[in-house]
């Protein structure tokens, strides 16, 4: 089966043949690397899961902006003069003021205090998991969606606010944990049914982080100028920051895989030395009959890389099966871990094997390319 | 006729040993040359230089002092690699101990060689030189399948698989009984007449000048 490959390759038909003289030891050196590897492939992976699972819990709120009344300043509430200034700061993106109040609700025979807000176009930032939301609200309601299964509220059931009554249109999907204008536990109204004048949150939603930092910015600019009059919210920096704090702990991971791979290096340096020793004089007569240093230097060093691939390669695939594990406990499905960012991993680590392999079986190829055939062959 | 240039010549060579403080003096100017179909036994007790003048011959090492010369070529200033490639092109090697690779079979080992060359033929010539040393129902066995004269012709296969136009043997029979050992001198004795190689044999195997055309004698690094 290795005929054809032998004879185009005859550097790693030797090699072959070589490791497969001493098979415990040589399957010993690449056990090493197959830890190696693996730990590299799966503590990467592992970090990768952790990356998703917490970044799920957060959604996809980079691109959110929410302007609050800075009350440690005594602001109230933003104005309509406000919701301007940050219309004209926020220039093209979606601007979405939000009124807030906090009342009793009626449904069927329960009574809930809850969180209202009013809104005039909340199909901008939040999605409906049934039913529609219209766009704009004009009237009817839309429902969080942990109040909705509390009250056991679905499409059509009418609930009454302060004495008005409002068919509920949507039940919404889960908001993102961080958001300060989060629906889950609340009842969206249109903007009229709450009768306060002021806002007590503008959401700005941008095409990309990259805009919604620049709103941030300018919205700062513009309402801070003088005085503090608003907090301004980016989501995205603390997606950001998450995605540092995973990054960090992604390459503290792999450092600890390194090291196993390190004492792998060690163990092939080890036999290959033991190696070049044992077969000093087999070098020796290769070469008088002709081989080149650099000859017995590839021959010796496809040895350690051989060694190195097929670790790797036994790593790698060990890997995946734990990649597959680490996703089903983690994100309850192990296909997640055949994405590419998850994938990644295996050909870093086995990457890191082939090269450690290589590195080690440098000196000792190094050496016994140089040793002299005459000193090799005198007995 | 035109004087036909020897296959290998020295002259004057010199080869001295520094240790520790010492000098040992292991070839005193020697002058030295082989005719291409002519076997030549270097003898002389244990010491007297004569594993250090095959080196020397075989461009394993090179001379203190003096000249060689390779086929009318200076060779005595070669880089290693050079050397290497002139080994390569010229020489073919027999050892005492055989010095087969163990992991591969009696075929591959005879394609060492020339295992780099990436040429189709190679395999074909291993077999037929194998069976020209009587070994075309042994060309799968490993070293460890084979007895010691069987070994020793898989080495001189090996030696010939580059056409050489030199052959050394550093005590070739030395690991072999009698009758083997025989055998072996017979296998160089028709090399000799079939190919036309020089061939240098280092033996004290008093059978050998039965084969041998000349017999140089070395004491203490001189010839006499
Ligand atoms: N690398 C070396 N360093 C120092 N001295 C050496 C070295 N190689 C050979 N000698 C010395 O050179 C002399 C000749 O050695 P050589 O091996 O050529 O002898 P020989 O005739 O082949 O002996 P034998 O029959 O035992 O094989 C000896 O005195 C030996 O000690
Ligand atoms: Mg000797």
């Amino acid at each position: 089966m290795f005929e054809w490959f032998d004879r185009r390759f005859p550097t790693q038909l030797v090699a072959r043949r070589n490791l497969s003289r001493t098979k415990v030891r040589s399957a010993l050196a690449c056990l090493g690397i197959v830890i190696g590897v693996i730990a590299i492939a799966s503590l990467g992976m592992f970090g990768a899961a952790l990356r998703t699972q917490a970044t799920q819990n957060l959604g996809e709120i980079g691109n959110q902006v929410v302007i609050s009344p800075d009350r440690s300043e005594g602001v109230e509430s933003l104005t309509g003069r406000d919701v301007r200034t940050i219309e004209r700061a926020a220039d093209g993106q979606t601007v979405l003021p939000v009124k807030s109040n906090v009342s009793t609700i009626t449904v069927g025979r329960q009574q809930s205090r809850v969180q209202l807000y009013g809104m005039e176009r909340p199909a901008q930032t939040y999605a409906a998991r049934v039913g529609t939301i219209p766009d704009p609200l004009r009237s009817g309601a839309l429902v969080g969606s942990s109040l909705a299964e509390d009250l056991d509220i679905g499409v059509g059931s009418t609930i009454e606010v302060d004495g008005n009554t409002y068919r509920v249109r949507a039940v919404l999907e889960e908001g993102d944990a961080f958001n300060p204008v989060s629906p889950d536990s609340a009842v969206i109204l249109p903007e009229r049914a709450i009768p306060e004048s002021g806002y007590d949150n503008v959401i700005v939603v941008a095409e990309t982080g990259e805009a919604a930092n620049a709103t941030a910015q300018a919205v700062r600019d513009s309402l801070n100028d003088r005085e503090p009059r608003v907090t301004v919210f980016e989501l995205s920096s603390i997606t950001d920051q998450i995605s540092q704090f995973f990054t960090v702990l992604n390459q503290f991971l792999i450092g600890i895989g390194s090291i196993s791979l390190l004492v792998a290096g060690v163990s092939i340096l080890n036999v290959m030395l033991m190696s070049t020793v044992e077969r000093r004089e087999e070098i020796g007569v290769m070469r008088a009959v002709g081989y080149q240093k650099r000859q017995i230097l590839k021959i010796m060093l496809a040895e350690a890389i051989l060694l190195g691939v097929v670790g790797g390669i036994a790593g790698a695939l060990i890997s995946l099966g734990a990649g597959m594990i680490i996703h089903q406990v983690l994100l309850d499905n192990a296909l997640l871990a055949f994405r590419p960012e998850v994938l990644v991993y295996l050909p870093v680590a086995l990457g890191f094997g082939v090269a450690t392999s290589a590195i080690s079986g440098l000196y000792p190829a190094w050496k016994a390319a140089n040793e002299r055939p005459v000193e090799a062959l005198r007995n | 006729m035109i004087a036909t240039v020897p296959v290998v010549q020295t002259r004057d060579l010199v080869k001295r040993y520094e240790t520790g403080g010492e000098t040992v003096v292991a070839l005193d100017h020697i002058d030295f040359s082989v005719a291409a179909g002519e076997f030549v036994s270097i003898v002389g007790p244990s010491g007297s230089g004569k594993t250090t003048l095959l080196n020397m011959l075989g461009l394993l090492d090179g001379p203190t002092e003096g000249e060689i010369r390779l086929e009318g070529e200076d060779v005595t200033d070669l880089s290693s690699r050079e050397r290497t490639a002139a080994r390569k092109r010229t020489i073919g090697f027999v050892f005492q101990h055989f010095f087969l690779l163990p992991t591969l079979t009696a075929v591959e080992n005879v394609e060492v060689p020339r295992l780099f060359d990436d040429d189709p033929e190679t395999t074909a010539r291993a077999e037929r030189l194998l069976e020209r040393v009587g070994l075309g129902d042994r060309l799968r066995h490993k070293p460890s399948e084979l007895s010691g004269g069987q070994k020793q012709r898989v080495a001189i296969a090996r030696s010939l698989i580059n056409e050489p136009r030199l052959l050394l043997a550093d005590e070739p029979t030395g690991n072999l009984d009698r009758e083997t050992g025989k055998q072996i001198l017979e296998e160089f004795a028709r090399i000799k007449r079939e190919d036309d190689v020089a061939i240098v044999a280092v033996t004290h195997d008093p059978l050998v000048n039965e084969y041998t055309d000349r017999t140089v004698e070395l004491v203490d690094g001189v010839t006499s």
